[in-house]
């Protein structure tokens, strides 16, 4: 087995922000806030589009697309991974994971699929507010999830 | 992390890897908000890969879940594949979901830092500002090159307080005080008799 080699580096990086100048955290959250509050719209356009791509999946239930579901949900929390969209978020998560274990231990369930997209849906139509409906609708899914986890 | 604090990336030029064409804008945008001299946007990581090659970057934020090369496959490249000081450039990944397959690699892969969304740009920030006082060890070993993964032992950097409630710097900091005579050291460590 070879030694490891431990190196003391400043990377350039480090060496930039050292110098002074510059703005305040204050001044910088603020303006990459209002930047990337711009995208919002659009974002949540492609949120709900990709929701509707997931519930046709859904509702095909086609043999071989298995792995589109965890595609299209992990797309949706590469986006909707931005903003607060809370639940929404909690729920595509959700999904990905059960998506990932069933998949991996070829123990499929369409039905589990199903129950989270509905829920994403009702959701997304909320507002994705985080209320009494959708704590009720995570703890459905989080049952969902704890099962599916049982059979993988 | 105090608001007033100032941060200088007026002189750092970023390099941004995203699969997803929406969220690389986004990215963009909040380093737009956050002063970078330059950013450098690349759709997939082999694209990421000749940009390194033929250009100097400070940092480098990466999503990717490109089979032919994802974030953790271009982090082993660029950690083992390159040489110095390419190979140092600090590299932050962001994760939506992590599958269970990748995980491991996460931790092994050798970047700074793996940030999962929901993602703030105040979050992004703190992670940068911790890389410009990192003061972790760069590790080679067969099995792992990178940032020092035991970020405990070294604690965090000066004026930053840990993530954990026990963490303490591993600065000792300037004297305050005069130093001790060696007379007086001597008396510290003199046996003395007790009476019990």
């Amino acid at each position: 087995m070879t030694e490891a080699r431990t190196l003391k580096i400043k990377t350039t990086l480090a060496r930039q922000m050292a110098q002074p100048g510059g703005r305040t955290v204050a001044d910088i959250e603020r303006r990459a806030n209002e930047r990337l509050e711009r995208h919002r719209e659009d974002v949540m356009i492609t949120v709900a589009g990709t929701v509707t791509e997931l519930e046709l999946v859904a509702a095909a239930a086609a043999p071989g697309s298995e792995p589109q579901v965890y595609s299209l949900a992990s797309n949706l929390l590469a986006t909707a991974g931005f903003f607060d969209t809370g639940p929404l978020y909690e729920a595509g998560y959700s999904l990905c994971d059960v998506a990932d274990r069933m998949q991996t231990s070829g123990a499929w369930s369409w039905p589990t699929v199903a129950v989270h997209v509905q829920a994403m849906r009702l959701i997304l139509t909320g507002g994705c507010k985080a209320d009494a409906t959708s704590d009720a609708l995570l703890l459905g899914l989080r049952s969902v999830a704890a099962k599916a986890r049982q059979d993988t | 992390m105090s608001a007033a604090e100032r941060v200088n990336l007026e002189q750092s030029t970023v390099l941004l890897i995203d699969d997803n064409p929406q969220a690389l804008d986004m990215l963009s945008s909040v380093f737009q908000g956050f002063g970078v001299k330059e950013q450098i946007k690349c759709a997939s990581a082999t694209e990421g890969v000749r940009v390194i090659q033929n250009r100097a970057v400070d940092l480098i934020v990466i999503d990717c879940a490109d089979p032919e090369m994802d974030s953790y496959a271009f982090a082993r490249w660029l950690r083992r594949e390159t040489p110095a000081p390419l190979r140092f450039i600090p590299v932050i990944l962001l994760t939506g979901h992590a599958s269970q397959a990748k995980v491991q690699e996460g931790r092994d892969c050798g970047v700074s830092f793996v940030v999962t969304k929901p993602l703030t740009p105040a979050v992004l920030l703190r992670r940068i500002l911790w890389l410009a006082g990192d003061e972790r060890e760069f590790v080679e070993s067969e099995n792992y090159v990178g940032p020092d993964r035991r970020v405990r032992n070294f604690g965090p950097p000066l004026g930053m307080a840990g993530r954990r409630k026990d963490d303490l710097s591993a600065h000792v900091g300037a004297a305050v005080e005069e130093n001790m005579d060696q007379s007086d050291i001597d008396m510290l460590m003199k046996p003395q008799r007790v009476a019990l």
